[in-house]
């Protein structure tokens, strides 16, 4: 279990990506670099993933709560936004719909490139 | 009363309250429309509304809950590196594939953005629409957008690519396995995974990957993109 250690590890690489934003300079969010440095930790077994399994556990499973305080400023947002709902609704609904098919497509074309190269390339 | 209103325990009660109802509407009726998230947002700003309390006095407590949005984001990496190997056979198409849908994702926005002319801070605020709300929100922040409306947007955009996303690789004959669950997790984040779990567990597991690699392709690329124009 270890609560302790795992809520200072996981604290620790969120200052540490702090710091590397706001110190050293790194133009990217300090929790994402903190999303990376523990990426990088895991690929390098200086962090097991099971040194902190409950807390990211929990994290991962309740991750939405966290996000309610900053939805609910939507409040404080002009109504030269929020009087054009129906217009973001629909752009946001037809962006994902083109986002996954170019994605899908995308990725779809190249699979289908390297098989074709692969058995080619296993032909005597 | 108002020494009530204004502790950090009134807003942080608020919340779990909101988000209790929210998940249990949800998971009675068990339709995907039907987002805790969204649920909770429309209560609190509902009861904010009527009762006349300010958004100020909510965010005492409320503030104190963003704060773990930090180590929320951090945790991510664990999916990611739990997925990691199912990179191997198809790395270069599936990373390609992922940097062509978050460019696709950006593109749509900026272009529809100026034709529409929905001026700087809302087209700001759509840009990282498509990655997961942690990174999303701090992106938004980052180059100027409105986090709150960068979330809203986000949310839509996952409920969208969780009822649609069968229909739609279906129509576009997107047949691959990988190429579904890539296409899937890259538009449509962590809420468009839990359907792609559905499909399949090779379409679940390529979702989950992608989400973690289109928030950080977003992260880099849309700041570059934006002082480029």
């Amino acid at each position: 279990m270890r609560i302790f250690r795992q809520l200072t590890i996981i604290f620790a690489i969120c200052v540490a990506g702090e710091i590397l934003h706001r110190i050293v300079g790194i133009p990217l969010p300090g929790n994402i670099i903190g999303m990376v440095l523990l990426l990088i930790l895991l690929c390098t077994k200086l962090v097991k993933p099971q040194q902190i399994a409950e807390v990211s556990n929990f994290f991962l499973s309740h991750l939405a709560f966290f996000f309610l305080p900053p939805s609910i400023a939507i409040m404080a947002v002009g109504d030269d936004i929020l009087g054009r709902w129906p217009l973001l609704l629909f752009l946001c609904i037809s962006f994902t719909l083109v986002t996954i098919a170019f994605t899908g497509w995308a990725t779809q074309f190249l699979i289908r490139r390297q098989e074709r190269r692969e058995s080619r390339g296993s032909e005597p | 009363m108002n020494a009530i209103i204004n502790s950090p325990l009134f807003g942080i009660l608020l919340s779990l309250a909101a988000f209790e109802i929210g998940t249990v509407i949800s998971k009675k009726w068990r339709h995907t429309l039907l987002n805790p998230l969204l649920i909770a947002n429309v209560l609190i700003v509902g009861f904010l509304l009527t009762t006349g309390i300010s958004l100020e006095s909510y965010n005492v407590g409320g503030n104190y809950i963003a704060v773990m949005l930090s180590p929320a984001t951090v945790v991510l990496a664990i999916p990611l590196y739990r997925q990691i190997s199912s990179l191997k056979k198809y790395w270069k198409p599936i990373l390609a594939g992922i940097l062509t849908g978050s460019l696709t994702s950006i593109a749509c926005v900026l272009f529809f953005g100026k034709l529409l002319n929905l001026g700087d801070t809302l087209t700001r605020s759509l840009l990282p629409k498509s990655i997961t709300i942690p990174m999303g929100s701090v992106v938004s922040e980052q180059i100027g957008g409105i986090p709150s409306v960068t979330i809203i947007a986000i949310t839509i955009t996952g409920i969208t690519g969780a009822v649609a996303a069968p229909a739609i690789c279906k129509l576009c004959r997107i047949k691959h396995s990988v190429a579904q669950g890539v296409a899937i997790g890259t538009a449509s984040h962590a809420l468009g995974t839990s359907r792609a779990m559905e499909i399949g567990e090779v379409q679940g597991a390529m979702s989950s990957l992608s989400i973690g690699l289109a928030g950080l392709f977003t992260a880099i690329v849309a700041p570059i993109i934006l002082s480029a124009l």
